[in-house]
């Protein structure tokens, strides 16, 4: 999948929120992508998920079968979490089998009778994985998915997205919380100032160290320190 | 397409946003057959007056679903044109229930012998007249277009009232001729003027429905 020149922006006056964008989504990879508030992480997926299209350049070869989890999933629809995954599957046209299979996975069984108004945050979540991983996806879309989930789909989750990306799919998720930091081979993307900066591959892993210094001494180490090209943090 | 009509129309229903124009129906039928007439006329303004109504029902049952539920749906169905056209088909077939009523209800309650095949026709060629004129408006005013619930509302039944004032002008027979079509029953000239009155009133309806289809390309 590729995005020529994707510029974007909601209305012909509003201003640009993405700028002449040149990405490339190779078929297995899994992209982490991270940006503060407002930098247009959302609107980038939407335009990936083929959800709007871009005001200028082109998305070409996206894939048929697009998983999309949004950052908070809409509780407040008049079903059961199985009549909704049910209508979810018709939808796509598949067989409801999956709903169970992965449901257990996720350790959401005890949640399918319930009405989505009574789901909590983190169970509202799993509802969100669920439909958006019914039909095996040849590009899943995750808009911060780790947040509110207990431990156990935490641990699971980066492990589906591994399965995926084997199966030859292209998984992006916005991640706040840094989960897929250490994930192998992840491509990493910061979305800043209407671009996109991506990094490729694994990214260093960084530590903190602590270096208790005489005050004194404290200037010509920390110069030291940056001379050597090190990040220096000084606390009192 | 059809199973996400299917969904959508089952989230309206059991919401029960449904009521509203179920009970504005009633009571507009309760107001239009309280006192005997003949039967074409009564369906010519029962058709024009209820616009409101079918583009209410439009309004809610596009309401009705998350904004955030319209991007899943349109992942789901593989393409945000099929999202944004199955709302539209629940819209529309909500409105052909209701017209459905408006029409049938009198000829069980009111109207004391089966009208003539040919009024009855007319009547509902006119009901379905108005259910593409208030599907159209209703779509136009939903929350995915205009997101603050006030301003969509005046625009519904600011639009709905320009509409009327609009067709007594001169020009009334080339917009959405609802005052005309109800004058030219009531002086029988309608099978004169219903060519033009159908032609001009599909024409404004297709108009909104490409504006709305439009519009929503960047309205997710």
């Amino acid at each position: 999948m590729r995005l020529s020149k994707v510029s974007f922006r909601y209305s012909r006056r509003g201003p640009w929120v993405l700028r002449e964008l040149d990405l490339t989504l190779a078929p297995g990879t899994v992209i982490e992508v991270t940006g503060k508030n407002g930098a247009g992480k959302s609107t980038l997926l939407r335009l990936l998920a083929g959800i709007v299209p871009p005001s200028r350049g082109t998305v070409s070869q996206r894939p048929r079968v697009v998983g999309y989890a949004p950052d908070v999933f809409p509780v407040g629809q008049p079903f059961t979490v199985t009549a909704y995954l049910t209508h979810m599957a018709e939808i796509r046209g598949i067989s409801p089998d999956a709903i169970a299979r992965l449901a257990e996975r996720l350790e959401a069984t005890h949640l399918l009778g319930q009405p989505l108004g009574d789901l909590s945050k983190g169970s509202a979540q799993k509802v969100g994985l669920i439909q958006s991983l019914l039909a095996p996806p040849d590009l899943l879309i995750l808009d911060e998915p780790f947040a509110g989930l207990d431990a156990h789909t935490r641990g699971e989750l980066p492990a589906m997205i591994g399965e995926i990306a084997a199966k030859g799919g292209t998984v992006v998720v916005s991640d706040h919380q840094n989960q897929l930091e250490n994930f192998p081979g992840a491509d990493h993307w910061l979305v800043a100032g209407g671009t996109v900066t991506t990094q490729q591959g694994e990214r260093p892993k960084q530590v903190v160290i602590e270096v208790l210094v005489d005050a004194a001494e404290a200037d010509e180490v920390e110069q030291k320190l940056q001379a050597d090209g090190y990040t220096t943090r000084r606390t009192p | 397409m059809i199973p996400l009509v299917r969904f959508k129309l089952a989230a309206y229903t059991r919401s029960h946003r449904l009521l509203q124009p179920v009970i504005a129906l009633c009571a507009m039928l309760a107001i239009f057959y309280s006192s005997p007439g003949p039967a074409l006329e009564s369906y010519s303004d029962s058709a024009a007056l209820l616009i409101i109504v079918f583009a209410w029902a439009a309004k809610s049952l596009l309401d009705t679903e998350p904004p955030t539920q319209r991007l899943i749906s349109m992942t789901a169905a593989g393409n945000p044109r099929r999202e944004v056209v199955s709302g539209l088909a629940a819209a529309f077939t909500v409105n052909l229930g209701l017209a459905t009523v408006a029409v049938v209800a009198p000829l069980l309650i009111r109207f004391g012998a089966l009208p003539p095949p040919g009024d009855l026709a007319r009547g509902v060629g006119l009901h379905l007249l108005g259910v593409c004129v208030g599907t159209a408006l209703g779509a136009l005013a939903s929350a995915p277009i205009l997101t603050s619930p006030a301003t969509s509302l005046v625009v519904l039944f600011g639009g709905y009232v320009a509409m009327l004032l609009l067709s007594l002008t001169p020009i009334g027979g080339f917009l959405v001729p609802i005052m005309p079509w109800m004058r030219a029953t009531n002086s029988g000239k309608l099978d004169e003027v219903l060519p033009q009155i159908a032609a001009a009133t599909l024409l404004w309806s297709a108009a909104g429905v490409l504006a709305y289809l439009r519009l929503r390309r960047t309205r997710p």
